[in-house]
């Protein structure tokens, strides 16, 4: 459809101008380097009104009644419109701006001028304005994004850059050559193309990647492009050349649809498209102005070639939203399960508020740097709106409104602990055994290989002729590949410097069509996964082994040893979620799949961001939310979430990149990333720990803590089965300071469980110990009275002693010959267990007492295992009895007996003794067998003493479980000397005393002693334990029977651990 | 105490490093460290730091206050005030100094940084000099040393022992019947 050429007339003195039309398209501005801005109502205006801005003005923009202008003094200014009035000065440079331009909204403005600053000022506050600095040399033009995201500037170095605005970060250059004006522009609506003049060209940049998508050009153009502008409707692509030619392009199709000259051949330097398309105003450098009439707009000519849009694959239609508005009815016809539609929900916002669709646009909000392909969904205008900014779409038409879950854009594939490949300086690789730096600018294309450890090979610097975009790094070699061009095939490029030989690297080329999408290495092999939906294995070598398929694209490889992580689209995933499934093959002599294919669980609306294995061989995956999931290999190769790293962060927009992951010691190492996602390359970041912390209920309360550290040492403890299980060799004490650390956390919530009165638990807890740790239990549990839940215990320990035997039983021949003098006591413990039980009744509650209080420190102490402590507690029990039975010889002590009824008329004169007995029992906890200086305190609670002592006689005459300690024999043996010494001396004191001499004894003396207590103990303690065996026979043939059956060597490992304490 | 003492003793300070060597934990008279493990950090003195860099064991990796923002500030805060205001390294010429000459590669903008702890230094040194003038003009018979680092002290110590020593010397002499007083 051929256009009407008007003529053009006089605008301008001559010089530099430009041009732009008002929001309605009602006039067209222009200004010139008369330092007029004229304001036409048509080209036929005869008397265009004038607003004189200054000098000389360089640049116009004009949007919501504001008129900006760059002037020759050096400002940026403002007017109103269409009055003209001055409306203040935007900023200032110091020297004169090329060119300014609004953003869609008309918000705020940028502006580069001559001194080689971008300046981005908020234009209803002039205050809040940015500077971006970067460009050597005077800028020429800028382009906001409409959808604020991108500033892109372009300057007389040639350069182009890219930049976020909101921080400046440089997001990507390219080379050009600027003799033009250089004009850029972005896409409208979509902002999904960046066209930049580029001599006789115009290239198309993709937003996403920064890669270069196409290039239009004409034979016509003879001289270098000055200007480009897009159609409102994103479609059509104008520019306007040095000699003076007007072309447009059908973007789409790459047609050159016009072309026109210029009547006299003058250079055009300013292009505006009318807002409702159809129009194209330029002007010249001789400051004339014209005007295209009828230039295609609508895209009815075009629609009809385009039915072969149909069969664009589904990325395509995510990325290539930009000229959806205009095939609405098409998209119609095409399943409404499609992302564009939602796009453009954000787009017509406004022109359809009443539709009352749900606004899905909240899941794709979350970060800016998410950029792994995500950010073609950072649609929505997240400023003002796009109010101002009706495109010429035809009105919005009903569509069949769908309701239903969205899906989500399925992740591209990368490679984990690597940063996104449009940054010029990235990570290619951050692993365990180093770092592969990219670089890709102006004066290098190059990749730097370093070392974490020198020993295992030196860094290294390639050039990087082939632009690989992969890299994995092994302790055998570097694997490098990049994805196919046009002419090139996708090429792997291994550097295998352990290699012996002489050549130490090699080159494979894929089969055209098929790009390597992500790759990895492991002990001796390669992994490859390609576009094809295909896993090639490689030798290290470069010997190519099994290929075979996968059954979705890839989206990440990591390899550990034997072992091929492969995690793949599984389906689409829906509401921002991804449905991704996992492969974990082993490829070592006996090949075969560990986890076939199952889905691997994110959070919610995430996405993977990192997998790999730990240290020692364990899969282990982050994802966007920062919640790292280790599998766990014992419960089914089900996975567990051990950590969330965004509970570190300080700030929102924080992160955490993981680069590795160690399972001993617990560390998750990663570089801390402030205001972003991915670290820099420079300054070289520096990489943190983080403690590993499973989401277990009430961490804040002590069983919960002690909950989490036991699952998680049990977790991270997995591997050592594994490692075992597959031939490493492993370190068999950390396994055993591992196991050990568990027990005694077990331990620990026993002993917690105990203090709370939950023996059901204490039950529980004692099932997971092992058995020597049950056999502690049992001791505890007697320690502390609880003779119901020892007796349990007992039996929980015979049955885990009859487990390990028949074990034992299946390897080895069975041990028959079993100790007597063992199984008597095994018989003696359950005897005395349960003739107490019936005796200790809630009398005892001042003994109860003092062993809550010994429990609530116990825990500090190390519980039951202090040596120390053990002793004391055989002692003050012994001492109390010792004690007690010396008074009773007094008048004033009561007869020894130990039947029930006795018990229970003490009972009933049981004025809780607590005073006494909490100062007693506090005070040696803290420092045991200390002397305790005399008190007053102490003479004040005499009265209730004898019948504290003769609780505690009760107590141990009836089971007289302890052996006599070297202390008592001591005692007893000087108590005469201390008497003399102090006469006196109450009972109490009397022990107090001894206690202190007795602790100036020297060691050897001391052990003396004690050596005779152990003689001395055992005959007693046998006869008292005939004459309680007819006691209680009755009970023990009930319970003692199935004990009695398996004469265990329970006893003999509870009584070697006795031995050993004492 | 000369600049020699004063730095040997600010190489006990404590700095990170990032090892390109693995190694156990190793057990020195002034404590353990370690372990080593390639391109993880680990806090060790200077002393050790310096070692490792000159043998290309390791990177450092700069205390948190060796950043020019940080600089910037404490030297505004430094000009601004009259009084001597804390310092964020007791020994932060010193370990300037060390750092800077040995490991200048590991340390983003390491000349603005030795411009401005050289402008903080020069403002502090200053700062002392202009208060020791004014300690012996008015002839004051004690003065606060807050905030002062070692190096600091000792750059002005001994010429302003010195010199006060010569002065009371000059000043019995003038007055020779109270110098008998003492």
């Amino acid at each position: 459809m051929p256009c009407e050429r008007k003529p053009m007339r006089y605008g301008h003195s001559e010089g530099h101008t430009d041009v732009c039309f008002d929001d309605e398209g009602k006039c067209v501005v222009t200004c010139g380097s008369d330092g007029d801005v004229r304001i036409w109502e048509s080209l036929d205006d005869d008397d265009p009104k004038s607003i004189n801005v200054g000098e000389k003005v360089y640049s116009v923009g004009l949007k919501n009644g504001k008129l900006v202008t760059a002037v020759s003094n050096n400002t940026i200014q403002i007017h109103t419109f269409p009055e003209g009035d001055p409306d203040g000065i935007l900023t200032r440079f110091t020297t004169n701006a090329n060119h300014v331009t609004f953003n869609s909204s008309g918000s705020r403005v940028a502006a580069g001028s001559s001194d080689f600053i971008v300046k981005i000022v908020e234009v209803v506050d002039s205050s809040q304005q940015k500077t971006l600095r970067g460009h050597d040399a005077p800028i020429l033009s800028v382009a906001l994004d409409p959808s604020d995201e991108f500033l892109a500037s372009s300057s007389c170095d040639g350069s182009v850059a890219v930049r976020f605005y909101y921080n400046g970060k440089h997001k990507s250059s390219d080379v050009s050559n600027a003799k033009s004006l250089c004009r850029l522009a972005w896409q409208p609506r979509s902002g999904k193309l960046l066209a930049v003049p580029v001599d006789l060209t115009i290239q198309l940049y993709d937003r996403n990647t920064w890669t270069h998508v196409s290039t239009l050009s004409d034979d016509l153009i003879s001289q270098v492009v000055n200007v480009v502008v897009w159609s409102p409707c994103g479609k059509f692509l104008a520019a306007g050349t040095v000699g003076g030619n007007l072309l447009v392009w059908d973007v789409e199709a790459k047609l050159c649809i016009e072309r026109q000259k210029h009547e006299k051949g003058f250079t055009v330097c300013g292009m505006a498209w009318h807002p409702s398309g159809g129009r194209i105003a330029y002007t010249d450098t001789e400051g004339c102005l014209g005007l295209l009439e009828g230039v295609p707009s609508s895209s009815s000519t075009v629609q009809s070639t385009k039915v072969s849009r149909k069969t664009h694959d589904y990325d395509d239609l995510f990325d290539e939203d930009d000229d959806r508005g205009l095939d609405e009815g098409m998209s119609d016809s095409r399943s409404p399960v499609k992302k564009p539609i939602m796009e453009e929900d954000d787009d017509d916002d406004d022109l359809m508020p009443a539709t009352g669709r749900p606004r899905n646009r909240g899941s794709f909000l979350d970060d800016d740097d998410n950029s792994q392909g995500m950010r073609c969904l950072h649609k929505a205008s997240k400023e003002d709106g796009s109010s101002a900014i009706l495109p010429a779409v035809g009105p919005a038409v009903s569509r069949p409104v769908y309701e239903g879950p969205m899906p989500t854009q399925p992740q591209r594939a990368f490679q984990p602990g690597s940063t996104p490949v449009h940054l010029m300086h990235r990570f290619m690789v951050w692993n365990s055994v180093g770092i592969v730096r990219g670089y890709n600018d102006d004066q290098d294309n190059a990749i730097d290989v370093e070392f974490h450890d020198t020993a295992i090979h030196h860094a290294m610097h390639l050039t990087n002729t082939l632009g690989h975009t992969m890299a994995d790094l092994s302790q055998e070699a570097v694997l490098l590949a990049c994805e196919g061009t046009e002419e090139l095939a996708s090429k792997i490029q291994c550097l295998h410097f352990s290699c012996w030989d002489t050549h130490k690297d090699w080159i494979v080329d894929l089969p055209k069509g098929e790009d390597v999408r992500t790759l990895c290495l492991g002990q001796g092999w390669a992994a490859v996964a390609t576009s094809a939906l295909m896993v090639r294995l490689f030798s290290v070598g470069g010997v190519q082994k099994e290929i075979f398929s996968l059954p979705g694209a890839v989206v990440c490889m990591a390899g550990h040893g034997e072992q091929l992580l492969i995690v793949y689209h599984r389906g689409t995933g829906f509401d921002g979620d991804q449905a991704l499934g996992i492969q974990l093959l082993q490829l070592g002599h006996k090949r075969r799949q560990v986890i076939h294919g199952e889905p691997l669980p994110l959070s919610r609306k995430s996405y993977l961001a990192w997998m790999g294995f730990t240290a020692e061989g364990t899969p282990c995956c982050i994802d966007s939310e920062g919640v790292v999931r280790m599998l766990n290999r014992t419960l089914g190769n089900m996975w567990t979430p051990v950590c969330n790293t965004r509970d570190s962060c300080k700030s929102k927009s924080d992160h955490y990149w993981v680069v590795g992951v160690h399972e001993n010691p617990q560390q998750l190492r990663c570089i801390p990333c402030k205001g972003a996602r991915y670290p820099p390359t420079l300054p070289r970041p520096a990489v943190a720990v983080l403690p590993f912390n499973l989401p277990y209920c009430q961490t804040t309360t002590e069983k919960g803590q002690m909950e989490e550290q036991y699952w998680r040492s049990v977790l991270f403890q997995n591997h050592y089965g594994f490692l075992s299980s597959s031939g490493y060799e492993i370190d068999s004490e950390g396994q055993s300071r591992a196991e050990k650390e568990q027990q005694e956390l077990l331990m620990k919530m026993f002993a917690l469980s105990c203090k709370l009165e939950r023996e059901f638990r204490c039950v529980e807890l004692a099932e997971i110990m092992t058995h020597s740790v049950v056999t502690l239990a049992i001791r505890y549990a007697s320690r502390s009275r609880r003779m119901a839940l020892a007796q349990r215990l007992s039996e929980l320990a015979l049955e885990k002693a009859s487990q390990i035997q028949e074990e034992e039983q299946e390897e080895e021949e069975p041990e028959e010959q079993m100790d007597a003098e063992e199984s008597t006591e095994t018989r003696k413990l359950s005897k005395c267990s349960s003739f107490s039980s019936i005796l200790v009744s809630e009398k005892y509650s001042g003994l109860k007492y003092i062993q809550a209080k010994i429990c609530s420190s116990f825990e500090e102490m190390k519980l039951l295992l202090n040596f120390v402590f053990q002793e004391y507690l055989i002692n003050i029990f012994k001492l109390q009895v010792s004690g007690a039975g010396k008074s009773s010889s007094s008048p004033a002590g009561q007869p020894r007996t130990t039947n029930v009824l006795d018990s229970m008329t003490m009972s009933n004169r049981k004025p809780a003794p607590l005073g006494s007995t909490s100062k007693q029992g506090k005070a040696p906890v803290l420092k045991p067998l200390a002397p305790k200086p005399k008190s007053k305190v102490h003479c004040a609670s005499m009265p209730h003493r004898d019948k504290n002592i003769e609780t505690f006689q009760n107590a141990a005459s009836a089971p007289r479980v302890m052996p006599k300690t070297g202390f008592q024999l001591w005692l007893e043996e000087n108590r005469k000397s201390i008497l003399a010494d102090n006469p006196d001396f109450e009972e109490m004191d009397v022990i107090k005393e001894g206690m202190g001499r007795f602790r100036t004894l020297s060691a050897e003396e001391r052990l003396n002693w004690t050596e005779r207590a152990k003689g001395d103990s055992d005959p007693k303690k046998r006869k008292r334990e005939d004459e309680e065996g007819q006691v209680d026979e009755q009970t023990e043939s009930d319970e003692g029977r199935t004990k009695k059956k398996k004469p265990l060597d329970t006893s003999a490992k509870l009584s070697a651990f006795a031995f050993n304490k004492e | 105490m000369d600049p020699a003492e004063v730095e040997f003793l600010a190489e006990k300070e404590m700095v990170k490093i990032i090892p390109n060597f693995s190694l156990d934990k190793i057990y020195l008279i002034g404590g353990d460290l370690g372990p080593f493990n390639p391109g993880l950090p680990v806090e060790v003195p200077v002393w050790l730091a310096l070692n490792l860099k000159q043998r290309q064991k390791c990177r450092i990796v700069p205390p948190e206050w060796m950043d020019t923002d940080k600089l910037e500030e404490i030297r505004e805060q430094e000009r601004k005030l009259d009084t001597f205001t804390p310092i964020p390294s007791l020994y932060y010429m010193e370990l300037t100094k060390l750092l800077l000459n040995h490991s200048a590669d590991n340390i983003p903008k390491a000349d603005e940084i030795r411009t401005l702890v050289k402008d903080i230094w020069d403002t502090r040194v200053a700062k002392l000099r202009l208060s020791a003038d004014s300690f012996i003009s008015q002839q004051e018979a004690h003065a606060q040393l807050d905030n002062l680092t070692l190096m600091e002290i000792n750059t002005t110590r001994s010429f302003l022992l010195d010199s006060l020593n010569y002065m009371y010397k000059l000043r019995s002499n003038l007055q020779p019947g109270r110098s008998q007083d003492y």
